[in-house]
């Protein structure tokens, strides 16, 4: 583990046809796999009247703390709970709550809803649910960003713990996939991701006291109005050997000493476009696999980089989110950690 | 540490728009909640602080043509005041970050179409377009985030701004928050039996929960330097620090012991170094709820030791009730504005004063005598957040 920054030390996942996080990056359409069932995960125990996004956010938010050790199946409480921080990115988590609710009202009246569904039509509840759950009372944060907005999370999470406000984050994306998401965003429920990621971030400080292991590092973040500018931010890149031009971007973060050997572009991005800089690099784009992940998209994708780098293909990821058409592109540098290949 | 410095105000609230309107408002401590104009509304309690009809912005439409709901143009309004009052012409775009919190976004949007029909060109407007709106307005570049931590988003927003200075993401944000009315909200709570049918009364023995308003703060924030640097016409205040905190107890139910909200406050504290005995006046969460008052009543005490009772609190929400996610944000431009102009507005007088609340809450205007105001924010799921403003310069 490198002495400075914020590193990935724990991941779960609740995702269609993924047992273990070798499964993200395995090639391939998407696979005809069953929805994850969160009660078969982690039993029905307080799932009762919790919403789809919130049960399969517990689920990749209790593998996650169990992957970095800081809790068990058996005893779900974190011992550092008051130093943990959540962050939680999703753009469609509640709309089906809401919508549902906002019918039931105008249609009948309000006691035709149910006072037990009502916490679910609170824009927060996944990040609080998965505090409660858990014991988490470091800063709560629920991030509703458009396409970057699972970048950004991580980002977050990073910048809480660098801004002392905690030791370690939780990041969790999730989006469900249901007629109310087709409907309004015009994605057939088919090619919407109906699923959670969840990251562990910590100190280098924080990790290394209690011995845990680093996945990835974080590097460098940026935030652009193109992809080329995001992506010419954070490459190596002499633009006037190629005449090209790369805006600038608003940078923060560490830094990745390696050169990327994996982009993982933004979602359905031509995974043929010429894009200075990126030659050589090779292109993934999960959401070819898993359907448009939204807000949950910057947390899959590193965590795609994490076990990426596990396999050995590379030690260093580029991310982005975001196109040339969407509000911002986000982008950030991920490292291997130490010892890999 | 370079200060944070607050240069730039604007505010929409059933007092009115404007910081003149506001100020005005808190001064006359005066107001009623009014039946919201939505037929549909089939609820018991129809009622919120609604921004006066003469007062609403105008409608907007995204650059793409989409409609904007009344919290986005809510948003735009305050946003522009904010802007124009900073005089912000000529900083670079590419350093500027817009951080916006709110609970609803432009849901009432959506909840209109789904009785009245979905308009030839409609598409899904999320929550995220309050803060893309300002974005487009500010010609930002920067960070633009947008906050979701209900009634505590536009407290967060604010605080995450200042923090995005200090990182070096960004010389300026244009921060804050927006809530307009949602049917879905005003159900919630009406089903929930959490709504007053008299009032918002925080603080008073007969309160009955709380009453929902409409409003938008924003507030332009930048660092001591590239204030000085660019000469800012003025600075209204410091943001001297923030708590943040979670109960991690329950999905609405604040946790009795107020543990973590004492522990948001003393973080706040801590982190501009003032003193509890220092803090001259508290604009607390406050909504009317009855334990929420107590537990909050119980916290100050805690942190404020045994003057805490003596403390002027400056009650917003018994004026402009709930503002939701925006509630953060329209405490903290009172604070500022507290903090900026000497003085601590009357409060709405309380019918009678709740024994388990020992707080106090002038009914006349008094002195702004110490050196910090406190500010609370907090949400379902035991999200809170605390903020600490001071004197520019102090």
């Amino acid at each position: 583990m490198s002495e400075s920054g914020t590193h990935i030390t724990g991941l779960g996942l609740a995702l269609p046809g993924v047992a273990e996080a070798a499964d993200l990056v395995s090639s391939g359409e998407r696979a005809d796999a069953p929805p994850p069932d969160p009660a078969e995960r982690i039993g029905r125990k307080g799932l009762r009247y919790k919403d789809r996004a919130t049960q399969l956010a517990l689920v990749a938010a209790r593998d996650a703390l169990c992957d970095a050790g800081l809790i068990t199946p058996d005893r779900e409480r974190c011992a550092a709970g008051g130093s943990t921080a959540v962050v939680a990115s999703s753009n469609l988590g509640n709309l089906d709550s809401v919508c549902t609710i906002a019918g039931d009202i105008a249609e009948k009246s309000v006691a035709a809803i149910s006072p037990m569904n009502l916490p679910n039509a609170s824009s927060n509840v996944v990040a609080s649910s998965v505090a409660i759950r858990f014991g988490l009372r470091g800063p709560n944060l629920m991030l509703c960003n458009g396409v970057a907005s699972g970048l950004d999370a991580v980002r977050w999470g990073a910048s809480l713990i660098s801004a002392g406000r905690a030791e370690r984050a939780l990041v969790v994306g999730v989006e469900t996939g249901n007629g109310v998401t087709a409907r309004l965003t015009g994605v057939p429920e088919d090619d919407q991701l109906d699923g959670a990621v969840a990251l562990v971030l910590e100190s280098s400080t924080a990790a290394r006291l209690r011995g845990a292991t680093s996945m990835a590092s974080l590097g460098e973040g940026v935030r652009s109005t193109s992809v080329a500018g995001c992506v010419g931010s954070l490459l190596p890149y002499d633009a006037s050997a190629s005449g090209g031009t790369h805006a600038r971007g608003t940078r923060s973060g560490g830094a990745v000493e390696a050169g990327p050997g994996v982009w993982f572009v933004p979602e359905r991005f031509d995974l043929s476009a010429p894009l200075p800089g990126t030659e050589g690099l090779e292109r993934h784009d999960v959401t070819r696999t898993f359907g448009r992940a939204s807000g949950a998209l910057g947390v899959l994708q590193c965590a795609a980089a994490v076990s990426w780098f596990a396999s050995g293909e590379a030690t260093a990821a580029l991310v982005t989110s975001g196109d040339d058409g969407c509000d911002g592109v986000a982008g950030m540098m991920l490292g291997a950690p130490r010892g890999a290949r | 540490m370079d200060e944070i410095l607050i240069t730039g105000l604007g505010v929409i609230s059933c007092l009115g728009n404007g910081v003149d309107a506001f100020w005005r408002g808190m001064n006359e401590a005066a107001s009623a909640p009014r039946r919201v104009p939505d037929p549909n509304a089939h609820m018991d309690i129809p009622m919120m602080y609604g921004v006066p009809e003469a007062e609403v912005p105008r409608a907007e439409r995204e650059p793409d043509g989409q409609p904007l709901g009344l919290g986005s143009r809510f948003a735009l309004e305050v946003s522009r005041q904010a802007i124009a009052s900073a005089e912000l012409d000529g900083t670079d775009p590419q350093r500027i970050a817009v951080v916006i919190g709110t609970g609803m976004g432009d849901a009432g949007l959506h909840e209109e179409w789904r009785v009245s029909g979905y308009p030839e060109r409609d598409g899904w407007s999320p929550t995220f377009c309050v803060a893309s709106a300002v974005g487009s307005l500010a010609g930002a570049e920067g960070p633009n985030i947008s906050v979701s931590n209900a009634c505590a988003a536009s407290g967060f927003a604010i605080s995450i701004a200042a923090d995005l200075i200090r990182s070096g993401e960004a010389d300026v944000v244009v921060t804050g928050g927006a809530e307009a009315y949602s049917r879905v909200a005003l159900g919630c709570f009406n089903r929930l039996g959490a709504v007053d049918s008299r009032r918002c009364r925080p603080f008073d023995a007969h309160r009955e929960g709380t009453v929902f308003g409409e409003g938008a703060a924003a507030l332009v924030l930048e660092s001591e330097e590239h204030a000085r640097r660019r000469g800012a016409p003025r600075a209204y205040a410091r943001l001297a620090g923030a708590g943040w905190s979670c109960d991690a107890h329950h999905t609405t139910a604040i946790e009795p012991e107020g543990e973590q909200v004492v522990r948001a406050m003393r973080q706040a504290l801590r982190e501009s170094g003032v003193d509890p005995s220092e803090v001259g006046c508290v604009v607390p969460h406050g909504t009317g709820t009855l334990i929420n008052d107590t537990v909050e009543s119980r916290a100050l005490s805690e942190v404020l030791g045994p003057v805490a009772a003596k403390h002027p609190l400056y009650s917003l929400k018994s004026l402009i009730g709930h503002t939701g996610g925006a509630a953060g944000a329209l405490a903290a431009l009172a604070a500022v504005l507290i903090v900026h102009r000497g003085t601590v507005p009357p409060n709405v007088p309380r019918d009678v004063a709740d024994p388990e609340c020992e707080v106090s809450l002038p009914e006349r205007a008094v002195p702004f005598d110490g050196s910090a105001a406190v500010v609370n924010a907090y949400a379902f799921g035991g999200n809170n957040v605390s903020l600490v403003l001071q004197e520019a310069g102090s």
